[in-house]
């Protein structure tokens, strides 16, 4: 895949403001900007409550909320669109059953987005086994991805989810969850239950994995970053 | 704040944003710094490619018939493990003195019931007869049925009267009789089962009961 990836002559920004001292590159002008968690604190609490109630209303807002959310999330980790549904179906009913669990520990749309992430990792098990393409660890296969929609740079697109493909599957996450999906890595630390700094770590490595497989070897003049 | 090329990868792990800002101005003299975070702040925009949030509206109605169905269905029983689930819910310092607790409750009741356990020379905890006392009980147990034998024969005259309360009588020994003959049969096959010698020699004291009743209502 060579230079396919970062040569191409996109536009980027950084980010005015960063947020708790996070720096993440904002995304192209036009598109859909990730919800910003922290600023949404009292809808979260509005529609965990109206879920807790068993009202399907709380479980529509939900939907429309972040229902977009999870299922590119679903849609990137599953590598099909039909799957990533079924992680989103499979997600809302297991938040119905266990809405009684949910005791607030983290905000609501952190704990959706665990069980949404677990799901598509139980989903892609399951579904691996179907096929019987039996392989000791299963979360180490990258998933297969299908066609979808051209966007702005589809060689780019295709190129990276080859190389994502390539990651390990906590790294994949972490990429995935922070930098398309606009989580902070306190709330990926919740989401994946692991320390807030191992997110950092997994993301720091899962970037500098990306860059060395999408862009040819470099000289000794670019330094010490790999 | 001054940067160098040292402290690039730091930066890109954790960096405030003043050491970000500081790693840019450091990077517009230093073009090994300037490519790296080129390449850097790139991937990070390379991920917006795969932002699609394309609106799916057949999907809720999916989602919204499935739920509608699960609130619809009874509840799954609360398995042995999950009623347990309140445990995970206390914290170590409560788990760990009501684990004391349970503990020094445990070792009381344990001394409590062994200085209170019944001790006979028997040992009637035994269940297995020995061959030296099996002979012994059924020597015994003949000279009790000959005993019952004759009060039944005692019995007898009184036992023929035509009245309600005879006819109560014969009928509980007849069922008295028929249990005895069950347990005989059972012994018969394990002798040595002192359980059913227990329960058959209950038998014996019922049927004599009876029949003393019936003796006494003739006097």
């Amino acid at each position: 895949m060579g230079s396919v990836g970062l040569t191409l002559p996109w536009e980027h920004k950084l980010s005015s403001v960063a947020r708790d001292g996070e720096r993440r590159v904002e995304p192209f002008e036009g598109k859909a900007e990730p919800v910003r968690i922290g600023e949404e604190l009292p809808q979260d609490a509005a529609v965990a409550a109206a879920c807790l109630s068993g009202n399907l209303q709380g479980y529509e807002r939900l939907y429309q909320w972040q229902g977009t959310r999870m299922k590119n999330l679903a849609r990137n980790l599953l590598g099909s669109q039909a799957d990533a549904e079924d992680a989103v179906q499979e997600t809302f009913l297991k938040i119905q059953r266990s809405i009684s669990g949910f005791r607030g520990q983290s905000s609501f749309v952190t704990w959706t987005f665990r069980i949404l992430v677990n799901t598509c990792h139980d989903l892609r098990r399951s579904r691996v086994r179907r096929k019987d393409q039996v392989n000791e660890d299963v979360d180490a296969l990258p998933p297969r991805m299908e066609l979808r929609a051209p966007g702005a740079h589809p060689s780019l697109r295709m190129a990276l989810e080859r190389a994502l493909g390539r990651l390990t599957a906590h790294q994949r996450d972490v990429f995935l969850l922070f930098e398309v999906e606009g989580f902070r890595h306190a709330e990926i630390a919740g989401m994946l239950e692991i320390s807030e700094t191992a997110s950092k770590n997994t993301l720091f490595q899962a970037k500098k994995n990306l860059r060395t497989m999408l862009e040819p070897p470099r000289s000794s003049a670019t330094g010490g970053a790999q | 704040m001054n940067v160098n090329c040292d402290d690039r990868d730091r930066i890109f792990l954790d960096g405030s944003p003043e050491e970000w800002a500081a790693l840019e101005q450091h990077a517009n003299t230093c073009a090994a710094c300037a490519e790296e975070l080129r390449a850097w702040k790139q991937l990070s925009a390379a991920a917006n490619e795969l932002r699609d949030y394309q609106e799916s509206p057949a999907l809720w109605a999916l989602i919204e018939t499935s739920l509608r169905q699960q609130q619809a269905a009874p509840p799954p029983r609360k398995s042995f493990w999950s009623s347990l689930d309140f445990w995970r819910h206390i914290s170590p310092a409560w788990q760990s003195a009501m684990v004391g607790a349970l503990a020094v409750a445990l070792a009381v009741s344990s001394g409590y019931l062994y200085t209170r356990r019944p001790v006979s020379p028997g040992d009637p905890g035994n269940k297995l007869l020995k061959t030296s006392a099996l002979a012994e009980v059924e020597r015994t147990e003949r000279d009790y049925m000959s005993a019952i034998d004759k009060l039944a024969a005692d019995a007898s005259p009184q036992l023929k009267a035509d009245t309600p309360l005879m006819a109560g009588y014969r009928e509980k020994l007849l069922v008295l009789d028929s249990a005895i003959a069950d347990l005989r049969a059972q012994t018969g096959g394990n002798p040595s089962n002192a359980h059913l010698r227990y329960q058959l020699l209950a038998m014996y004291q019922e049927k004599q009961q009876t029949l003393q009743d019936v003796l006494e209502t003739k006097r």
